[in-house]
Order: structure tokens, then C-alpha cells, then sequence
């Protein structure tokens, strides 16, 4: 048991690729004419993004663009050469009535673990690599030419992504921002002024996150042209590093021997983790010797569920099984977090905070949970966590153990 | 004189059965009371598994007291008559 986890905690030394997107839709569009898919093929520790701009905008630009991200990513993971690739999507897009031809841009981004990244484009803004503030330049760049078709330019480039390393790929909904609407930006934002950005935000934050980041650029290019979304904005920022490690201990262990044990898990440093369930925090109070706090404000504003309390130096502690729901719904239905009642809502950030989110579970079952006047069915701790782990790892990419108490 | 300590259960049978409803208490409390109630909320105060205390919400009044089924106006009602005994 403890082994178990010791394990999971030392592969945390391990690298990890935190792979996120930001989107705008183009203002009075019912659908993104971007579209941005992520692979993760675990066979091979190999992690895959691909993103595509449809040409036109709305459902016509979504529907070329998600054509394209779906064919491009199979054709990546198959390992299909990128010509032949490129060929069969160009071949299959529908043709637009107006303009006569079929057409998507694309940036892929193709990483294994301990290897290089490969990243192939065809029509979007070149991607920026940043180590740090410093821009890498490839490690190979060249173009290749379809003689299907000729007018269409294909970049190839072979980059040493290391630890530390950030990979932005954006949409020209970003690069063009304030074209047309700004006199000092004649061209627009460009990629030069991304760069910029980039390297600003990792100057002033220089663990900033993959989330955060391309969040932020996205904000950025949206702001640069006031009045609305002028173009579809898409960006995807590929940071790999050290995971950040969160920790949620619930419930109490099946043998009370073993709570000093098991309140040891949470000794991780406040901000990564998170205690659910009053039984479970009494145990870390009585362990670790630290009380709960609620504040009387939380008490009125939780939102629906119980409030959050914090115990100093440890972590946060909420109620169990109906906050963990609560997460568990949001999760698979991916709500953002800022819509959740408070509890819930501290519990979501946290988890899209980190990376990796290792459960401790107490097996124990709350008698008090099956009495018959409980208006609600409560389900067990161990199935709900389960599903959890499994809309983190399918919806979010995050990497989940689960060790049992 | 000595403020009255209220502490309510927010373990997961307590809030369902009825701790939700008095999370605004010290709102719901006469203005004459106030500064000498002190509500708190408990993560949970491990009454609902005991047998005989009578059923969750569980509050603890004083440190000592424990009111089960507890309700607004039971608990209002009792704060109260420990006000007025403290007079």
C-alpha cells in the first residue's frame, strides 16, 4: 500500500507534457472554424495536438477543420508519411461553392518522451519554441511539395524539445489580431508580437502554466481587436516538465492502525492537496494536530454543498461524497470550474492546476450514508473517485493513481 | 458574559438532512444577540454513527449539549433559553 504510493510519487520525477488550448469563436459564429484535437498514445509515450483552421468561418470552416484534425492526428498516430498525409486530407476536404477549392491549414505537434518533437505545417503561423524566454530554432527545418498540389507548402521541422521547453502553435485569428482596427498594428499582432508576449508572461512567471499561458494569449489576441472577434482565435501552448503533484485523501482507512500512516500522505504543502470528508479531516486533525477552520463567510455562501474549511499548513477540507460528485459531474460534463459551488470549485482548480492527481482512498463506509432518511442516493466513495480518475485522464490528460486505504 | 458556542455538523448526513438549512443561522438570529452567539461549522462531529443520540443534523451547544434533528427554530429556541438563563 504505502509502496504503491511511494512509487507513484518517485515516477513524478518523471517528465510531463502539459498540453493545453484556448479558443475564441468569431463573433456571431455558432461554431468555432478552428478546431484543436490532442492524442495520447500510451504505448509509445507519445503525445500528438494537432490544430486546423477551417477556411470561411462557422459550422462550414468547423466542419473542414475538424475533418482535418481528425484524419491528421490517425494519420499521425499510424505514423503515415506527412506528404502522403497531407494528400489524402487535401483530397478529401469538401470544396467550398464560393471560393472553388477545399482547404484547412494545420500545425501538428508530434512528441515521445525522451525524444525530439516533430512539427509539420501547412498554412498557420509559424510555431514559437521557448526555452525559457530564449527562442529555439529547429534542429531541422525544411518544405515539402505535393505534386498534387503544388501551391500548398508543407514545413517540416524537427525541434529538441527539453524539460523547461514551451511549444505555441496558434490559429491566424491570433497573429492577425488588430489588423484593420489598430494604426499601430498594420499588420496586426504577428507572430513576432506573440513572441513577445510570450516571452513577457514566462519573465514574470516562469513556471507559468501550459493552461494559463495559451489562456492568455488567446485573452490577448481578443483584446487587440476591440469590438468583437474578428477571425476564429485558437492557441495550444505544449510545456513539458516536472509534473506538479496534487493529492486528495478521502475517507477513513478500513483499519484505524493505519491513520497516522495515511494522514502522513497529506503532508505535500497546502496548495496540492485536499482532504474530502468530515470523518477524514477529523483524522488529520487528530494526526497531524491541526484544526479546521471554517470561515463563517464560507458557511453562507458555499453554493450548495457544505463549506470549505482549511487546515493550516496541510491542505483544504471539504465535505466528501456530495462534493466529490459535484467534481465528478463537472468533470465528465467539463464545466468550468467557475460555475461550481465553492467547494467543488476550489476542489476543480486545483486538479486543473496539477498534473498529476494521486487519490488516497479510506475504504471504510459511512454507516450513517445508508440510513434510509438520507434524501439522496449516496454512492460509494471508491466508484465515484474511479469515475473521476477516469474523466481526469480522458477529458483533461491528466495522469491519475489511485492507492487504496 | 460568556458567549453561547454553537457548532454545526457539515458531515455529508447532517447537510443532507438538514445542516444546509442553517448555514445563514447567525443571519437568521434577533439583532439583540448578536456578539454573544458564536456559530461554527464542523467538518463533522462524529455523532450520526453513535447509536440512541437520536438522528442527524447534529449540533453541539457549549462544547457539552447535543441537540439531534436539530432545526432553525430548535436551535433558535434553545440559544434562547441559554441566553436568558445567563441573565
Amino acid at each position: 500500500m504505502a509502496d504503491a504510493l511511494q512509487r507513484g510519487y518517485s515516477a513524478a520525477s518523471d517528465l510531463f507534457i502539459e498540453m493545453e488550448a484556448a479558443q475564441y469563436t468569431k463573433t456571431g459564429q455558432a461554431a468555432c472554424g478552428d478546431d484543436v484535437r490532442f492524442m495520447t498514445v500510451e504505448k509509445e509515450n507519445r503525445h500528438l495536438v494537432a490544430l486546423s483552421d477551417g477556411l470561411g468561418s462557422g459550422v462550414k470552416a468547423n466542419v473542414l477543420a475538424t475533418m482535418t484534425t481528425s484524419m491528421a492526428i490517425k494519420f499521425l498516430e499510424s505514423n503515415v508519411p506527412m506528404l502522403e498525409a497531407v494528400e489524402i486530407i487535401m483530397d478529401s476536404l469538401p470544396v467550398c461553392e464560393v471560393r472553388k477549392i477545399g482547404y484547412a491549414t494545420f500545425s501538428l505537434f508530434d512528441f515521445r518522451l525522451g525524444g525530439k518533437a516533430r512539427i509539420s505545417e501547412m498554412g498557420n503561423p509559424g510555431y514559437i519554441h521557448l526555452r525559457g524566454t530564449d527562442e529555439i530554432s529547429p534542429l531541422r527545418d525544411e518544405q515539402i511539395v505535393s505534386s498534387h498540389w503544388p501551391d500548398r507548402e508543407v514545413r517540416k521541422c524537427e525541434a529538441d524539445f527539453r524539460s523547461g521547453d514551451r511549444i505555441i502553435l496558434c490559429s491566424d485569428g491570433v497573429t492577425q489580431s488588430g489588423l484593420g482596427v489598430r494604426k499601430d498594428m498594420k499588420f496586426g499582432w504577428r507572430r513576432s508580437g506573440v513572441l513577445k508576449f510570450a516571452q513577457e508572461r514566462i519573465a514574470a512567471d516562469p513556471d507559468i502554466s501550459a493552461r494559463d499561458l495559451s489562456a492568455a494569449i488567446a485573452h490577448e489576441a481578443l483584446y487587440l481587436a476591440p469590438g468583437g472577434c474578428k477571425d476564429d482565435i485558437s492557441c495550444v501552448v505544449c510545456y513539458l516538465r516536472h509534473p506538479r503533484v496534487m493529492r486528495v485523501l478521502t475517507g477513513p482507512p478500513f483499519y484505524k492502525e493505519h491513520d497516522a500512516d495515511y494522514a502522513r500522505k497529506a503532508t505535500l504543502g497546502f496548495d496540492h492537496v485536499v482532504i474530502c470528508g468530515g470523518t477524514t479531516a477529523n483524522i488529520m486533525e487528530r494526526e497531524l494536530g491541526v484544526k479546521v477552520k471554517v470561515k463563517l463567510s464560507d458557511m453562507r455562501t458555499s453554493g450548495g454543498l457544505p463549506p470549505i474549511g482549511t487546515m493550516e499548513g496541510v491542505g483544504i477540507a471539504t465535505e466528501g461524497i456530495l462534493t466529490l460528485g459535484r467534481v465528478l459531474s463537472a468533470l465528465e460534463q467539463m464545466r468550468p470550474p467557475e460555475r461550481e459551488p465553492a467547494a467543488a470549485r476550489a476542489i476543480l482548480e486545483r486538479m486543473m492546476r496539477h498534473d498529476r492527481i494521486e487519490f488516497v482512498i479510506g475504504t471504510k463506509v459511512n454507516e450513517s450514508h445508508q440510513d434510509p432518511n438520507v434524501p439522496q442516493d449516496l454512492e460509494l466513495r471508491r466508484s465515484v473517485v474511479k469515475r473521476i480518475a477516469a474523466a481526469l485522464e480522458k477529458n483533461y490528460r491528466k495522469k491519475v493513481t489511485v492507492d487504496y486505504y | 458574559m460568556e458567549k453561547v458556542k454553537v457548532e454545526i455538523c457539515c458531515g455529508t448526513a447532517c447537510y443532507l438532512l438538514g445542516a444546509a438549512n442553517m448555514m445563514d443561522l447567525e443571519d437568521q438570529l434577533p439583532a439583540e444577540w448578536r456578539g454573544r452567539v458564536e456559530v461554527e461549522a464542523r467538518t463533522c462531529l462524529e455523532l450520526c454513527e453513535k447509536e440512541n443520540l437520536g438522528g442527524a443534523p447534529y449540533v453541539r451547544i457549549n462544547d457539552t449539549e447535543i441537540m439531534a434533528q436539530a432545526t432553525p427554530e430548535k436551535l433558535t429556541a434553545r440559544i434562547g433559553e441559554l441566553l436568558t438563563e445567563a441573565e
